[in-house]
């Protein structure tokens, strides 16, 4: 060998390299069990409440589907980022009326339900929403429900903040926390100056709209980009006002933070149902079933619910939440009237999506 | 330089005396050939990139689809939105802000490191200033995120000091906060380059002002300022250009409003909205090309690759 | 300097006064990530004040959180490929920048550092508009390599460039004398002796890239690397496992490059070390 030469020539130092890197890369899968040739990545497009770190992990010792979610924070950019990027992605969280549109685009493909067994664990009325049926079979699996209104905290906010107008007071500059989701704060928007299809706005409402928002902006603490950046917000006092979703209040409880209220705007508001479905493009059709199956369990769904807050579709799981003692927790919160999610203004599509993108961008800059 | 050459073991090929008595040259075409993969690279991967976001940005999004035809209505549309455009002076001004203060902090620790450090010591305290910068972008900013914020280091200490009853939320979720982090991102920078220029300069001249009377601070004023003034730009440089294309500081510790024109670009992304998306990257890099062009005389070093 | 017989009054008190600074600014500079590796260890799962306990539990979820391996496993890959690629093209650039007779020289160094200099959010979205618009290839680790490696080749250049500058002449004379020709002298005697610039440059390139985060961003499609699954988790908050996450990261970065500016020295001392036994 050259080095006893007295001279490293590059042959060696080649060698050297190329073991060294390959040692690297066997080196980082092997800080405990090595990587099973038999695990297949299941990637999923979602929100952050829709799974644990611990309930992946759970799952992919179960069945050998090891879960990587990518979050999003904003049914449009969701859409359009499956649009782009084909077979990248398995599963997508899709929100309410999203779901037709995916399916609509031949972004999603139907399926039947009897075909995942942990449906029957679902309220009957939740396999039956109108506007997810597909011929026999259905558009999504459904997960989670909830209406978005005002949190406050009643040390700082001193008169309940039951309106959309009452936000907009100068004393509450910059101590609102809500959710960056363009087309659904316009429709906020659009609620609040009184459009009767939030998410149909005409050009007149929708500059309504706009002015509306522009109004709460110096109010605007932060655009949360996930809803638990909300309650962190209000746990730790930097905001006194959150909207968001059904639950907060434990959430924040929970979170060592105070006591915050809540208070539904006369106005109305909107809500969402969210779901996953199968991205048409995907290669792992084949077990998205036993995935989906394995992910949305009855204890895990129960626990979620305990995370975070909000009503879900799973009746086996409100069953388990009575056993263990949070049944007054799980009525306050109406988990047990799934038909309550049927009248809200269900979150989807904008007629004009690019307006009401737009409208916000103009006000809010990014 | 005493060297061996050593005799390669196996018998050589002809000698190709002609490019011998050139000594290290190639000739004609052939010495360039190093440079095809490079061209081929940046060519496919940068260059290619950077001529689509010119057409783009005259070109317009119908439905979501780019179509091929001329316009300048991206560029009108991004400077008749107010919020757009105060978006634009505010990134100008968070970069300005925070080069001024970056060099500020910076130019007394490398007079310090200068002046007052044994020889044998300085290369060890420069060391000491760049080894959090030798640390992930991403990990820097999560470790201010530790600190300010309502539930926070600063306001828990603050807090359990009894110096404020609750939180205080000035130090998050706004421009200063962007600002803080900024200067503590690019501070490696600016020390690196003042340092440089600062050990550069010949004291004696400082020395010779001090013997002629002057007082210590109309020396340093008068003499080694002026003649820092190279160092000075390329560190402004290199703090303030690359703050023009900030995006995840603002976005993670800027709020609703901290926003930077990074965040706008990375919107109409998202949005695929592509061709306005274009527009405002042009604009950036647009106004950094303007600005190198501009220092690129103080850039201008003897050629060290001169042969 | 210090040779400097400042009489002045207040001597002393500038030199109190500039040292009480560099004091301050190595506490700002040291404290953020004094105050991260702490949390790290900190029993609050909060991962905030108060401490309530010291514990290793935190750097025991990181190794055994499978996503944490996946996005290491392709971190790992994604450098891997990034060296390769930006060492061969930078090497095989700087020949030609140091010795061929190039016209607008230092037009092309400035264009060569334009990568660097230009915000790495615009490479990454015109590459996306490339790959995705123009391409119509997907997104996925491949991409993001493509573009990691636009923006760490000019650092390879630079390094390699730097030592090719210094490399005396009179050794590849005397070799082209004895015989030598052009790849011969390239490969046995330019290339070992700037061979610790460009392991220099490749482990520059390797730890560039482990820690790239907005170029990754936009290339990397539904994958993870070690960056990007920190930024999704800081999403969820601050927990203390990201913080024993990043402070691995940290000392492993600090580390890989420890190595890279001792390696050269160490390999010429191994070798004046084994010239000197032969002698």
């Amino acid at each position: 060998m050259s080095v006893t030469e007295g001279r490293l020539t590059r042959a060696d130092l080649l060698k050297l390299g190329g073991a060294g890197a390959l040692g690297l890369t066997l080196a980082g899968p092997a800080f405990g069990r090595p990587l099973s040739q038999e695990a297949t990545t299941m990637t999923m497009l979602t929100w952050s409440d829709h799974y644990a770190n611990n309930q992946l992990a759970a799952v992919a010792k179960a069945t050998g589907l090891r879960g990587r979610p990518t979050l999003f924070s904003d049914n449009a950019d969701a859409y359009l980022k499956i649009k782009q990027t084909g077979s990248q992605f398995d599963v997508v969280s899709a929100d309410g009326l999203w779901v037709p549109k995916y399916v609509k685009s031949g972004l999603t493909e139907p399926f039947d339900l009897s075909d995942l067994p942990v449906s029957k664990q679902l309220f009957s009325l939740a396999r039956q929403f109108s506007f997810w049926k597909s011929g026999s079979n259905y558009m999504a699996y459904p997960f989670s429900w909830s209406t978005v209104q005002i949190y406050y905290n009643p040390k700082y906010v001193k008169t309940k903040p039951d309106s959309w107008q009452a936000i907009l007071d100068k004393k509450y500059a910059g101590k609102i926390s809500l959710e960056n989701i363009p087309t659904d704060v316009m429709a906020i928007a659009g609620r609040a100056t009184g459009a009767k299809k939030p998410y149909a706005m005409t050009s007149a409402q929708i500059s309504r709209a706009k002015q509306w928002l522009k109004e709460l902006k110096p109010n605007v603490l932060k655009l949360a980009s996930q809803n638990n950046e909300v309650v962190r917000a209000l746990a730790d006092e930097s905001a006194w006002i959150g909207i968001t979703n059904l639950g907060t209040d434990d959430r924040v409880k929970d979170a060592r933070g105070p006591v915050v209220k809540a208070a539904y705007p006369k106005e109305g508001t909107i809500g969402f149902i969210d779901s996953e479905s199968i991205v048409k493009r995907s290669k792992h059709k084949d077990v998205w079933m036993k995935y989906i199956n394995a992910l949305e369990q009855a204890p895990w769904i129960a626990k979620n619910f305990i995370t975070n807050g909000r009503p879900l579709f799973n009746e086996k799981a409100y069953k388990l939440l009575v056993n263990q003692g949070h049944g007054a927790r799980a009525r306050r919160l109406l988990y047990n009237k799934p038909e309550l999610a049927l009248k809200m203004t269900i979150k989807g599509p904008a007629g004009n999506q690019q307006a009401y993108i737009d409208a916000f961008n103009e006000v809010f800059g990014a | 330089m005493e060297q061996q050459v050593a005799t390669p073991p196996h018998a050589l090929p002809p000698a190709d005396v002609s490019a011998g008595r050139r000594g290290s040259r190639l000739s004609g075409l052939t010495q360039y050939a190093g440079f095809i993969p490079a061209l081929l690279l940046y060519g496919l991967f940068f260059l290619a990139p950077f001529g689509l976001i010119v057409a783009y940005s005259f070109w317009q999004t119908i439905d979501y689809e780019v179509v091929h035809k001329w316009t300048v209505d991206n560029y009108r549309y991004f400077f008749s939105v107010p919020t757009y455009v105060r978006t634009m002076w505010a990134t100008l001004w968070v970069s300005f802000a925070a080069t001024a203060i970056t060099l500020l902090m910076a130019f007394p620790l490398a007079y310090w490191l200068v002046r007052y450090v044994r020889k044998s010591l300085q290369g060890f305290f420069l060391v000491l200033v760049v080894v959090p910068f030798w640390t992930s972008y991403l990990l820097r900013v999560y470790a201010w995120l530790n600190i300010l914020g309502e539930g926070g280091a600063i306001n828990r200490f603050l807090q359990w000091t009894g110096v404020t009853e609750h939180p205080v939320s000035f130090f998050l979720y706004d421009r200063p906060a962007v600002i803080l982090v900024l200067v503590y991102l690019y501070f490696p920078f600016a020390a690196l380059t003042l340092y440089a220029s600062l050990q550069k300069f010949d004291w004696n001249q400082y020395k010779a002002a001090l013997d002629l009377g002057a007082p210590p601070r109309i020396a340093l004023l008068r003499i080694v300022l002026p003649q820092m003034k190279a160092g000075m730009v390329t560190a402004v440089i290199f703090v303030f250009i690359p703050i023009l294309g900030e995006y995840l500081t603002p976005q993670l510790v800027g709020g609703a409003k901290g926003v930077m024109i990074g965040n706008l670009v990375v919107n109409f992304f998202s949005g695929a909205q592509y061709t306005r998306g274009a527009a405002v990257s042009l604009l950036i890099a647009g106004l950094i090309v303007f600005l190198l062009l501009i220092v690129r005389k103080s850039l201008e070093v003897e050629d060290p690759y001169r042969a | 300097m210090r040779d400097v017989g400042v009489v002045s009054r207040h001597a002393g008190l500038a030199r109190l006064s500039f040292s009480v600074w560099a004091v301050l600014i190595y506490l700002f500079l040291f404290a953020p990530i004094a105050v991260l590796v702490a949390f790290s260890f900190n029993a609050n799962e909060y991962g905030t004040f108060p401490f309530t306990g010291w514990t290793m539990d935190w750097y025991r979820q990181v190794f055994a959180d499978y996503q944490i391996k996946d996005a290491l496993y392709t971190s790992l890959k994604v450098a891997l490929e990034v060296t390769v690629i930006s060492t061969v093209v930078g090497t095989a650039a700087a020949f030609p920048l140091v010795r061929s007779n190039l016209p607008f020289r230092s037009g092309i160094r400035i264009g060569m550092t334009l990568p660097i200099m230009i915000p790495g959010l615009l490479i990454g979205v015109s590459l996306l508009i490339l790959m995705t618009s123009v391409f119509h290839f997907q997104l996925s680790p491949q991409t993001a390599v493509i573009g990691q490696a636009v923006y760490t080749t000019p650092f390879v250049v630079l390094l390699v460039a730097a030592r090719l500058q210094g490399f005396d002449p009179a050794l590849e004379r005397a070799a082209s004398d004895l015989g030598a020709n052009t790849l011969n002298r390239l490969r046995h005697v330019v290339l070992p002796l700037i061979m610790p610039a460009i392991l220099a440059g490749a482990l520059f390139a390797f730890t560039l890239s482990l820690d790239e985060f907005i170029i990754t961003l936009f290339l990397i499609g539904g994958h993870n690397t070690l960056p990007i699954y920190i930024y999704t988790q800081v999403k969820f908050g601050i927990t203390p496992e990201v913080n024993a996450l990043a402070s691995l990261l940290l000392f492993a970065s600090l580390l890989l490059l420890v190595i890279a500016f001792t390696l050269p020295i160490a390999l010429r001392k191994m070798r004046f070390a084994y010239r000197a036994r032969r002698a």
